[in-house]
């Protein structure tokens, strides 16, 4: 009897765990992510887990062409991961805080895509992929202005044609300026 | 005889979970609720004939939002610790709810917090909102099919000057 007791609870335990593992955790915000925080007038969050966009992509099934596409392309998403910092004054953040903003993602599994400087204003942009076995498997973003700095991070295979779509979501406007550089940087390649 | 004490001992055994149950079965609104009373002692108002209102809101929206619950605090205790506050909420609504957007000020006297609980086939979603001395707790449950159903619809009948507004900023 006891035994029969133990498997059930073994077999429940691994069927259990695919099901566990299939929710992927978005990783923990960077340390001076906190730092950012405390100095920030105000921090906006937006956290969109697999299980809410999962459920978003249901919703999203019409006979509208955009609709069909931002389904096709949330559906397989990890996550969408936004935080917005707003600073009531220029200089409470230093260009030491965004680098480390950047080095935190500046591993083997992430490839810089566009990298946009105006050192006369101090903004810039940074866009980073992450490539599994030659697939695209997110997206870093990381757009800094001299009283705001917005990160947005997804996790998941994109595709680079739908991207523009998400433009039309909260908080997602800068996906269409990206998805125009993905494709001026191919055109460019194209004719070298 | 024996027969009849052994019954009445298994009806007792049956009773007392679902007892103790229904006396533990506080509502996640309510328990929300009641921890904010506690932390920051001040009274919650509640909204009289909420459960007609939301009775109506869910006939007009046909079904779209429903399961309504506000309460109101008024003449709230000052700025809060939104982490605090945060953890409070994420901890009373327990797992199934996720936060999906925050918005905090430094000055902590504005804080907004949005949980969603997405199910089979609706949403539930749990709003914080403190505006410097009025903190409102808002839950329902939304069926998101039929929201986008009239947004889709909105946008229809929206003329063409309006909807690229957003398009040419």
């Amino acid at each position: 009897m006891q035994n029969r007791i133990m498997a059930l609870v073994l077999g429940a335990a691994v069927l259990a765990a695919p099901a566990r593992a299939q929710t992927a955790k978005l990783p923990a915000p960077s340390p001076v992510e906190k730092a950012l925080a405390a100095r920030a007038f105000s921090v906006d969050e937006v956290t969109l887990d697999k299980n809410m966009l999962a459920f978003a992509a249901k919703f999203m099934a019409g006979k509208n062409k955009d609709d069909a596409g931002i389904q096709h392309l949330i559906d397989g998403l990890d996550g969408i991961y936004i935080r917005d910092y707003e600073f009531d004054k220029p200089g409470q953040f230093t260009a030491e805080d965004v680098e480390q903003l950047r080095k935190y993602f500046e591993t083997s599994e992430w490839s810089p895509l566009v990298r946009d400087r105006d050192r006369k204003t101090g903004e810039s942009t940074d866009v980073m992929i992450k490539l599994v076995n030659g697939k695209t498997g997110g997206m870093f973003i990381l757009d800094v202005c001299p009283k705001e700095i917005s990160v947005v991070l997804i996790l998941g295979p994109i595709r680079m044609d739908d991207l523009g779509k998400l433009s039309s979501l909260g908080g997602l406007g800068a996906l269409g300026t990206v998805e125009k550089s993905v494709q001026d940087k191919e055109k460019k390649g194209g004719h070298q | 005889m024996r027969r009849l004490w052994w019954i009445s001992i298994a009806v007792v055994a049956l009773l007392v979970p679902v007892v103790v149950l229904a006396g533990s079965g506080e509502s996640e609104f309510d328990s929300v609720v009641h921890s904010i009373e506690s932390k920051y002692h001040v009274r919650a108002n509640r909204i009289p004939f909420l459960g007609v209102v939301s009775m109506i809101s869910e006939n007009t929206t046909q079904g779209g939002v429903g399961g309504l619950h506000v309460a109101d605090f008024e003449s709230f205790p000052g700025p809060v610790d939104g982490e605090e506050l945060n953890r409070l909420v994420a901890q009373k609504l327990g797992a199934g709810w996720g936060r999906m957007i925050r918005e905090t000020s430094s000055k902590g006297n504005e804080q907004t917090l949005i949980f969603v609980h997405p199910g089979e086939k609706r949403m539930g979603l749990f709003i914080v909102d403190l505006d410097k001395n009025e903190l409102n707790v808002v839950e329902l449950s939304v069926d998101p099919r039929h929201l986008k159903e009239s947004l889709d619809r909105y946008q229809h009948h929206q003329p063409q000057g309006e909807k690229d507004v957003e398009g040419s900023e």
